[in-house]
């Protein structure tokens, strides 16, 4: 080749995935090329024949179709056409035809394969699955791995680590018959604030109690008690406590939410260490928590609707950052946690307690840690079978009334399809309940499903979780079984496509439509989730936080470790983008929403979400044989 | 056309009779492909030179770019633009335009090293320029110079194909419309920013192959509907 030809080794050095390779190949490339005109309606190849080069469009579009004649792909300007094929050994599947008068250069096979070999990169681009693909073009982009594990940073740590990562000593312990003095004592010469109190007969290792410095000050000092008392008189018994498997974000929200300072941590059951608010504050101060604090702080609907205003300001922190989106939907869905919470405490003040045990219950977004911007709200009530209408129907009705109100009130809105507690539908006994997921689950259709599928993404919020923990595992009894329920629920979580690809500044979608913004959450998110329950329910996990489930229904064998690694990437991918997205728009004084504008994307942008978008049709792919939802 | 076909065919052997062995025999010896074979399967080479002027007594070749065509695809990778060093010095006006600097000249190879590998290139091919009368000129002019025979050739003008194709849509061509960027930007072929022989022959080459694709004929178009004589 001669040096000159400049111009074309500019052009294809300007395109992913040729922008990855050195100069030396890029030049060798540029002079492989032949240059051909292709007329409009002509086609390039068709199906059978045989294909001996990439295609690389200059000027003009190119659509590929399936022998049936449905569309599969179009490109413009700087994409290729023919990569299947040549990967196939070159017979073509597909037709591809001009859809404008079109320049293309065909790069030769040999070529095409001999960068293939030489430039990974170059080869992952035209790997027919996304997954691997989408790892290292992230890995390019320096984002780091699925779950955020990027730039250190103080607010996505508090979701990395766990309580067991932060325990720094072995507990400091004391007998409950020792004496104040002894404690006092014992407390000096460690230079601990706490004691856990541990029964030497008590094989078990659990904390009896908790003694505090704080204790020692208001219990004995201020009240003159003397020193040969015994620990168990002053400390507090039966502490509250996490476990070493919790999130550091979890206990910092128990301590500000109770005003604790000390916080036993339990690993297998055993006392293993306590973490205290100095560990907490040393690590960081942050505004999600400090927000939570302030929640509970406030006394009306309105004080915490102006408390949650800063929310949208700690997206746009948290996105900037680097806090991964698991990270972020965990955060959001806390305060969210927080406001129904403390709703909750003040119509209980009002109301007086409840007349039987109940527990409220988050559905969808909020109940998977997977809030964004602030949403409209979910949730549902779910009371003990002593519930007599008649006797207790009133107060239930306006303590729900008076939460969900409030909730509107903090930026929750009513939401539209009334999934919500103080629906009369959705505030029922556990024996209706568990009568409802019978019938979803034994006699499945289309339609109710659809309805419901909100439903099987459940999380208990405040009251009696036992009640919660009960009617879950008369569900998940139920559906580790149900081929048939199954089949449906994988049919519905079919319902929803990823885009085919972009052309220029359009969404391609299956069937020929198009639209000029791209819905990330119906499009991208959605798919993912769907596919997630589906693994989920047929492992018979209780996980309902995607990337939970994921995990875990790829432990029982559920979905393959590939695909639930491809899945992760994918859903981190597009959460990521989201969130990006939703940040700009409220710094813009918008109102965040879902769809971004293909123009705002970079070409390595739109290369990603297409492979973000090949992992859930492949995966959908698999679900629909697996099911065999064609049947349906 | 017969006639026509059997003039240019027996001047050729003719010439190749009489020629001195050289590199203008060797041309002569390869047959130039017959004027009723269908268009895509003959061989093009783009060819493009750049030139101190247009009158070819006078003026000189400065540099030659070409690309073949074969099997209706333009290839790259034997593409070549090669320099050719003046006898005398370029005149200012041309430099500029050219960008081909004096410097750059002198080091190049004179027009007798030059012209062999051309009409190597070119044997067995048919010539396709934008505006071929210059082409046709200074390279028929320097083989009666340097091998004492004409280059008696069809070439493949896109400049007239463009010229045919604006009349039978009964519009008169202004001159600039039949230029060569004008002339691609019609067939939605992009704009080169380059400009050397070599990328000016290219240009032409995929100019040409668009022209053809537009041709509404049932059949592929023949080679003496494609060429002038």
């Amino acid at each position: 080749m001669d040096v000159e030809l400049i111009e074309i080794r500019e052009f294809i050095a300007a395109h992913h995935p040729f922008d990855m390779l050195p100069d030396a190949s890029l030049e060798k490339a540029a002079g492989s090329l032949r240059g051909l005109y292709v007329r409009q309606g002509k086609c390039l190849f068709q199906t059978d024949d045989t294909v001996d080069a990439l295609y690389i469009v200059r000027t003009g579009a190119l659509e590929t179709r399936d022998p049936s004649g449905e569309m599969l792909a179009r490109v413009g300007e700087g994409e290729t056409a023919g990569a299947a094929a040549l990967l196939r050994g070159g017979r073509a599947v597909n037709v591809v035809e001009a859809i404008e008068d079109s320049l293309v250069y065909a790069m030769p096979a040999e070529t095409f394969h001999t960068l293939r070999q030489h430039h990974k990169q170059f080869a992952y681009f035209f790997q027919p699955a996304g997954g691997e693909r989408l790892r290292s073009g992230r890995a390019v982009a320096g984002q780091g791995g699925p779950r955020g594990s990027g730039p250190a940073h103080a607010h996505l740590d508090l979701m990395g680590i766990h309580l067991g990562d932060m325990l720094k000593r072995a507990p400091v312990t004391i007998p409950p018959d020792a004496t104040i003095r002894e404690a006092g004592a014992r407390m000096s010469e460690q230079s601990v604030s706490c004691l856990m109190v541990v029964d030497p007969a008590d094989s078990g290792g659990r904390a009896a109690g908790i003694l505090t410095d704080r204790d020692l000050r208001n219990r004995v000092v201020a009240k003159a008690l003397p020193y040969d008392t015994p620990v168990s008189e002053v400390m507090t018994p039966d502490p509250l406590s996490l476990t070493a498997d919790d999130y550091l974000f979890d206990a910092m929200l128990l301590m500000t939410r109770h005003n604790i300072r000390h916080l036993p941590v339990m690993k297998d059951g055993k006392l293993a260490g306590v973490i205290t608010n100095t560990n907490l504050v040393q690590t960081q101060n942050t505004s999600a928590v400090y927000l939570v604090g302030d929640i509970f702080k406030r006394d009306t609907a309105e004080g915490m609707r102006d408390a949650l205003e800063m929310v949208p300001e700690l997206i746009l922190q948290l996105v900037e950052t680097g806090a991964s989106a698991h990270n972020i939907g965990h955060v959001i869905s806390s305060l969210s946690d927080a406001a129904t919470v403390r709703l909750m405490a003040l119509a209980e003040m009002r109301l007086g307690p409840a007349p039987v045990p109940f527990v409220w219950l988050a559905a969808g977004s909020q109940a998977r840690h997977e809030q964004t911007a602030r949403s409209d709200q979910d949730n549902c009530l779910l009371m003990h079978d002593s519930y007599d209408e008649t006797k207790h129907g009133e107060y239930f009705r306006a303590f729900t009334r008076m939460v969900c109100d409030g909730l509107n009130i903090c930026g929750y809105v009513y939401c539209p399809g009334e999934v919500m507690a103080m629906t009369d539908q959705w505030r029922q006994p556990l024996k209706v309940w568990k009568n409802y997921f019978s019938k979803w689950i034994d006699q499945p259709d289309p339609k109710s499903l659809m309805l419901s599928s909100v439903f099987f993404d459940m999380r208990p919020i405040y009251g009696n979780h036992a009640l919660f923990h009960d009617l879950r595992a008369f569900v998940l009894k139920k559906t580790s079984g149900s081929k048939i329920f199954l089949a449906y629920l994988a049919s519905n979580a079919l319902s929803r496509q990823p885009p085919l690809g972009f052309f220029r500044n359009l969404v391609m979608i299956r069937g020929g439509e198009h639209a000029n913004t791209l819905d990330l959450k119906h499009r991208g998110i959605v798919p993912i989730v769907d596919l997630a329950r589906v693994y989920a329910l047929d492992a018979g996990s209780p996980s309902v936080n995607t990337l939970d489930r994921l995990e875990t229904a790829q432990e029982k064998g559920a979905v393959s470790k590939d695909g639930a690694a491809d899945l992760r990437d994918a859903w981190d991918f597009i959460s990521t983008m989201r969130l990006r997205h939703q940040a700009l728009r409220i710094r813009e004084n918008k109102r965040a929403d879902h769809y971004v504008s293909l123009e705002t994307l970079s070409n390595f942008e739109r290369s990603q979400l297409k492979d973000a978008f090949s992992v859930v049709k492949t995966m959908q792919g698999a679900l629909a044989s697996a099911y065999q939802t064609g049947r349906m | 056309m017969l006639r026509h076909v059997l003039g240019l065919d027996m001047t050729r052997r003719a010439l190749w009779l009489v020629g001195k062995p050289g590199p203008m025999r060797d041309y002569y010896q390869e047959d130039y492909p017959t004027l009723d074979t269908p268009w895509h399967a003959v061989d093009y080479l783009a060819i493009d030179l750049e030139t101190t002027g247009l009158d070819p007594m006078h003026d000189e070749i400065l540099s030659v770019g070409f690309a073949p065509v074969r099997r209706g695809a333009v290839h790259m990778a034997e593409a070549r633009h090669i320099l050719v060093r003046p006898t005398r010095p370029v005149p200012e006006q041309t430099a500029i335009i050219h960008g081909l600097l004096d410097d750059r000249l002198a080091a190049a190879p004179p027009l007798e090293d030059v012209l062999p590998v051309v009409l190597k290139a070119m044997t067995g091919l048919v010539p396709l320029a934008h505006y071929a009368p210059v082409e046709r000129r200074f390279l028929s002019h320097a083989c009666k110079r340097l091998y004492g025979q004409p280059l008696i050739v069809p070439y493949v003008d896109t400049l007239r194909l463009e010229q045919r194709s604006v009349e039978r849509q009964q519009e008169t061509a202004t001159k600039g419309a039949l230029r060569l960027n004008a002339a691609r930007e019609r067939y939605n072929l992009p704009r080169y920013r380059a400009h050397n022989a070599m990328m000016d022959a290219i240009a032409a080459a995929e100019l040409f192959l668009a022209q053809v694709a537009h041709m509404d004929t049932k059949r592929p178009p023949r080679l003496d509907e494609v060429s002038v004589g």
